[in-house]
Parts: structure tokens; C-alpha cells; sequence
């Protein structure tokens, strides 16, 4: 079996970047995540062997104009990669809104070495068809890096499913064919539309950082095999798809033991495990 | 008298048996207290204290009751997001095993030791790791 990359996960509360009881209640709060503790690096490691996961992406979010926080700076991003570069592949966000939005990109791509960026339109506050990101596109362009979109429904606060609908992205994959984008969540709960999107455009991608209701195993069985057919992953978007936990608001080790357990093709699951990840990163 | 130390501890499996019986021993000693009782007790709902024998096959089968007992693929109805945590609560089983161990052990202590017999030790027992865990352990006597 080839590398398990879980493509999303959130690293706010890692013990590195979460210093003090003040910051770690702000996160809290701010992600709607009332009871999470700080995490030490050591658990988180122990927490991946658990579930047989090599590498994590990491995602911030950049709030500056919105709602005067960052959680999670390029910087701090940077400074985990840096504690752990076997195991982490840090992503960087952006205001789009920030006057200094493409420096701040800049110098994230290019000193910071991040891996790619995370938006989240419904809580940054954007169209992804507004021409306000057409430069942020052609940047990623430039330095080759792919963007995971939020998509669907956020359990976090300020944050309505406003700009989240798949077909809100369909423009920029027609756009920029170029572009790798991902829709995080699948896009639940319009995951038949991700699905269509997935069939009609090759660059774009899904993650499966969807556990809303149930346990894992039985939500992904109905996710995966009622609200898409049973074999549409396993026949027709099995290059598209990535594991991502959406960690720590979902539960790493039990989807992972659920998504092994649909019944898809070995290979598949090693696409969908880790390779489709590291076509993604490109 | 009274004493009261917290242990935390880190552990790696999503299910685990950790042996604490020493250090349980060493709280008892660095009290001074000579003659009274020893509560240990978890803090958390989803992993418990029990005392068994340290024993490779008794925990295999302790760990395999547990199991049979309590599947993970069942339909518990703890198994939704919730909304004061903001989270998944995927841990059912944690529950229920926590359940059934309970969350605390006591034991008199005599002369400074222990009164506990020949095949007892005490055990945290992990339901829903990796985590980090805190326990208590509480003497009172003189």
C-alpha cells in the first residue's frame, strides 16, 4: 500500500501555535469547536500511526478584513512544516480582501515554500467567480500550486452556505483548466453535483471531510453508495477523489477504517488514500 | 490527612490497557500517610480504572470481551455531531467499555502499603485513543 495522506486537516490547536488559554479559547470559538484541547505534537503523531496516515496538510484561514483574526498564520504554518517536515505539508491562506492579498501569496509560495492555499468563500466572504481572485488564480498558476475551496455546509460560526455550492466553482474550473481545485467536504450536502463536476472537469478534485451525521462507516456508506451510486468512485472518479478528515472536527481513524471498508477496488483506495493527494500537490 | 495528585498521560491506541499500579504505589509513599485509603479515579467518561491481573491472555480476552460486548459497528445513538462540542461524537463504545470498568478503584492502606492482593493491579484503561488522559489519585488516612 502506497502513502495515506489526509488532505485536510486544521492544525490551530497544535500545542506549537496555540501558546496560551487565551488563544486556544479565541480558536475554540472562532471554529466553533467549543471543547478541543491543545494538542502536543506527540499525541498528533500518535493519533496518525493510530490510523495508519503518513503525512497531514495542514489549513489556516486567514479572516484579517473580515473578522480581524487569522487562525493560523502562514508564518505558524510554516514554523510546523518546519518542526515536522516528514509529516506535514503546510497549505497557505489569504484574505482575498487584503490590499496586500498577492505579497502576502507571494511570500507564502515563494519564501514559505507552502504547498498550496486554502479559501473559504463562505466565511472570507466571496464569489470564487469574482474577478477580485482572477489574479490569486493566476499566481497559484504560476507557482504550480492547486487551492482547496471549502465547500458545502461549515459547522463553524459566521459562516452561512452562501458561496458554498459546488456550482458556485464551476466557473473557475472552466476558467483555468489548468488550475487544480479541490471542493472540501464533497460539497455536502450537494455531493451528486460535485459528483457531475468531478465527471466533466479532470481538475478538479474532492475531499471526503464529510461525517455530519451517523458514524462514520454508516455515513459514508450512505454518502457513497445511496446518494451517489455504489460504483461511481470506484469506476469513474477514482482520480479525483482524497482522503481528508477535516481533523479535529471530525474523527481520523474511524473514516479511514470506513472508507476501507465500501467495498472499492485496492486500487482505488490507494488512489483515493494518498496518490490522488500527491497529484493534487503536483 | 489528605493528598491528591494528578497523572496525565499520553496514550497511542485507540483501545489500550496501561499498567499504573507503580505509580499509584509511589503517590501512596510521598503522602506519608501510613494508614487510611486510596482512591484512584479517572477524569473522563470514555476511559476507565480497572484492577485485574497483569496477564498477556487476560487482557487478550478482557480486550476480546469488550469487543463482543460492545461492537463498533452498531447503530448507538450517540453517533451525531454535537452541537455544544461542535464535533462528532464517534465514541460510543468508549462510553459503554468505560461503562462496564468503571472509573475508579480504592484500596485500604495499611502500614503504608497497599492492601491489595497478590494478583491485583490497577490498569487506566484507553476506550477512545489516541489521547491525553488525567487521572487522580487521592489518599486520606493519618
Amino acid at each position: 500500500m502506497g502513502e495515506v495522506i489526509d488532505i485536510h486537516t486544521h492544525p490551530a490547536f497544535f500545542e506549537p501555535i496555540c501558546g496560551s488559554e487565551g488563544l486556544l479559547e479565541q480558536r475554540r470559538q472562532a471554529l466553533g469547536l467549543y471543547k478541543t484541547g491543545t494538542a502536543r505534537l506527540e499525541h498528533i503523531h500518535n493519533q496518525m500511526q493510530c490510523a495508519g496516515i503518513d503525512r497531514l496538510a495542514l489549513l489556516p484561514l486567514d479572516l484579517s478584513t473580515q473578522e480581524n483574526q487569522v487562525i493560523g498564520s502562514n508564518e505558524e504554518i510554516r514554523l510546523l512544516v518546519e518542526l515536522d517536515p516528514q509529516r506535514f505539508i503546510g497549505f497557505a491562506s489569504v484574505d482575498p480582501y487584503r490590499p496586500d492579498a498577492l505579497d502576502a501569496l507571494e511570500h507564502a509560495f515563494g519564501d514559505l515554500g507552502l504547498a498550496g492555499l486554502k479559501l473559504h468563500p463562505s466565511r472570507q466572504n466571496f464569489s470564487p467567480a469574482s474577478e477580485l481572485l482572477d489574479p490569486i488564480y493566476a499566481l497559484c498558476l504560476r507557482y504550480n500550486k492547486p487551492i482547496i475551496f471549502h465547500a458545502g455546509l461549515s459547522l463553524e460560526p459566521n459562516t452561512t452556505m452562501r458561496y458554498a455550492n459546488p456550482l458556485e466553482f464551476e466557473t473557475v474550473a472552466a476558467r483555468y483548466p489548468r488550475l487544480r481545485i479541490s471542493l472540501a467536504h464533497f460539497g455536502f450536502p450537494w455531493v451528486r453535483e460535485t459528483a457531475a463536476l468531478l465527471l466533466k472537469y479532470p481538475n478538479m478534485f474532492a475531499d471526503t471531510g464529510l461525517l455530519y451525521f451517523d458514524s462514520a462507516r454508516e455515513f459514508y456508506e450512505e454518502v457513497f453508495t445511496r446518494m451517489l451510486g455504489k460504483y461511481w468512485v470506484d469506476r469513474s472518479l477514482r482520480h479525483q477523489v482524497m482522503f481528508g478528515s477535516n481533523n479535529p472536527r471530525f474523527e481520523q481513524i474511524r473514516m479511514i477504517e470506513a472508507l476501507r471498508n465500501l467495498g472499492w477496488r485496492a486500487s482505488t483506495l490507494d488512489l483515493v488514500l494518498g496518490q490522488n493527494a500527491l497529484e493534487f500537490l503536483g | 490527612m489528605f493528598y491528591h495528585k494528578r497523572n496525565t498521560v499520553l496514550t497511542s491506541q485507540y483501545n489500550q490497557f496501561i499498567l499504573i499500579t507503580e505509580e499509584v504505589s509511589a503517590a501512596v509513599e510521598e503522602s506519608g500517610i501510613r494508614n487510611g485509603i486510596v482512591a484512584v479515579t479517572s477524569n473522563h467518561t470514555t476511559a476507565g480504572i480497572m484492577v485485574n491481573e497483569a496477564l498477556e491472555c487476560l487482557e487478550s480476552d478482557i480486550d476480546e470481551a469488550l469487543q463482543r460486548l460492545i461492537p463498533e459497528d452498531h447503530p448507538y445513538a450517540h453517533a451525531r455531531i454535537l452541537r455544544s462540542y461542535g464535533s462528532t461524537a464517534g465514541n460510543p463504545t468508549g462510553h459503554l467499555k468505560a461503562m462496564l470498568t468503571g472509573y475508579h478503584c480504592l484500596f485500604p492502606v495499611v502500614s503504608g502499603e497497599i492492601q491489595k492482593g497478590e494478583a491485583q493491579e490497577i490498569y487506566f484503561m484507553e476506550f477512545d485513543g489516541p489521547s491525553q488522559r488525567t487521572y487522580s489519585i487521592t489518599v486520606q488516612g493519618e
